[in-house]
């Protein structure tokens, strides 16, 4: 990762920390429970929460696992995420590491359960990551991995990139199911289970969750009301005089295991 | 240093050559290795390899 893109990502996350730690749609969410549906985490588990974001993973799965190693690339998110964890209560086995996605810090075999929340779409590099992922898991240990998903008609999906780029331009790209599947696979995981699970968005706190201008929001709002009828129809756009009120996206959850020893 | 423990140190490693590190006070979590420190920031261990400093034996 270089080091101009990863200060952008810091700048970035430093200034909408705060915003994410109380976002709903991140410390709630049907993919939260599904994730650990699939995962079955147990008191036998040592967990590696990737781009730990607002800690909301790494909370929900605490008071579930032996411990938890909660990692992202900005410190601001980590103090956030810490006092958020340390304030909602009742856990204290989750530690916080500076670390980069692509250059894990731990070593091989470290953990049992990984899991990356809405994250991926930030790594310049996918498969290195996913190459770290199954470096630092053991043999037999499950993954969880959500992120939003490339809707697979192309005029859709350019509008899409289109619209998360100008929102944030820490956001490098969606994939699709089978691209995510190839990726996976390729990094040498076992495939479980995808489950695409939709997300509504409240529009003016996920515009202005980013720290968005004014006018930045506003020009958002124009792209998705202008949206051609498709991407409207994807997009599931609610709009209520000219102002978009909600928009709906997917997102992906792959259950994948590294394999066991033979 | 609470957060630093040396349970937790064992499920650290460096992030450039993935070998063993080793909490030295004050400096951080050294890599004798590589010859880097990664520092400590309000108990968080800062492992980015952009963010290390060279390790002064001396």
């Amino acid at each position: 990762m270089t080091r101009e893109f990863k200060n952008r990502v810091r700048e970035r996350f430093g200034r909408a920390a705060d915003g994410y730690i109380r976002d709903a749609g991140f410390a709630t969410g049907d993919d939260l429970n599904t994730m650990v549906e699939l995962l079955q985490p147990s008191s036998d588990d040592n967990m590696l929460d990737v781009a730990c974001g607002g800690g909301h993973t790494a909370l929900r799965f605490a008071p579930l696992v032996r411990s938890v190693v909660a990692s992202d690339l900005s410190m601001v998110m980590l103090k956030k995420a810490q006092e958020y964890v340390s304030e909602e209560g009742g856990v204290d086995n989750v530690i916080f590491r500076e670390a980069d996605a692509e250059d894990l810090p731990f070593p091989a075999g470290a953990f049992t359960l990984l899991t990356c929340r809405i994250a991926p779409h930030h790594f310049p590099d996918v498969p290195r990551a996913l190459s770290e992922f199954h470096r630092v898991l053991r043999r037999g240990g499950r993954m969880a991995l959500v992120d939003t998903l490339m809707p697979s008609d192309p005029e859709v999906a350019e509008w899409h990139q289109e619209m998360e780029r100008l929102r944030d331009n820490t956001h490098i790209r969606a994939f699709t199911e089978e691209e995510w599947t190839e990726m996976v696979s390729a990094a040498g995981f076992i495939i479980h289970e995808t489950v695409v699970v939709e997300k509504t968005h409240d529009f003016p706190a996920w515009a202005s969750r980013g720290g968005m201008s004014r006018n930045d929001i506003s020009e958002l709002n124009k792209l998705f009301v202008e949206a051609p009828n498709k991407v409207q129809d994807y997009f599931q756009i609610e709009t209520f005089a000219g102002e978009v009120e909600t928009y709906t996206d997917q997102k992906l959850l792959i259950y994948a295991s590294r394999p066991p020893k033979k | 240093m609470k957060n630093v423990n040396d349970e937790l140190l064992q499920i650290l490693a460096c992030p450039q050559c993935k070998g063993p590190v080793e909490l030295v006070e004050p400096q951080g979590i050294v890599c004798r290795a590589c010859q880097l420190v990664y520092p400590i920031r309000d108990d968080i261990p800062v492992m980015l390899i952009d963010e290390a400093m060279p390790l002064d034996e001396s």
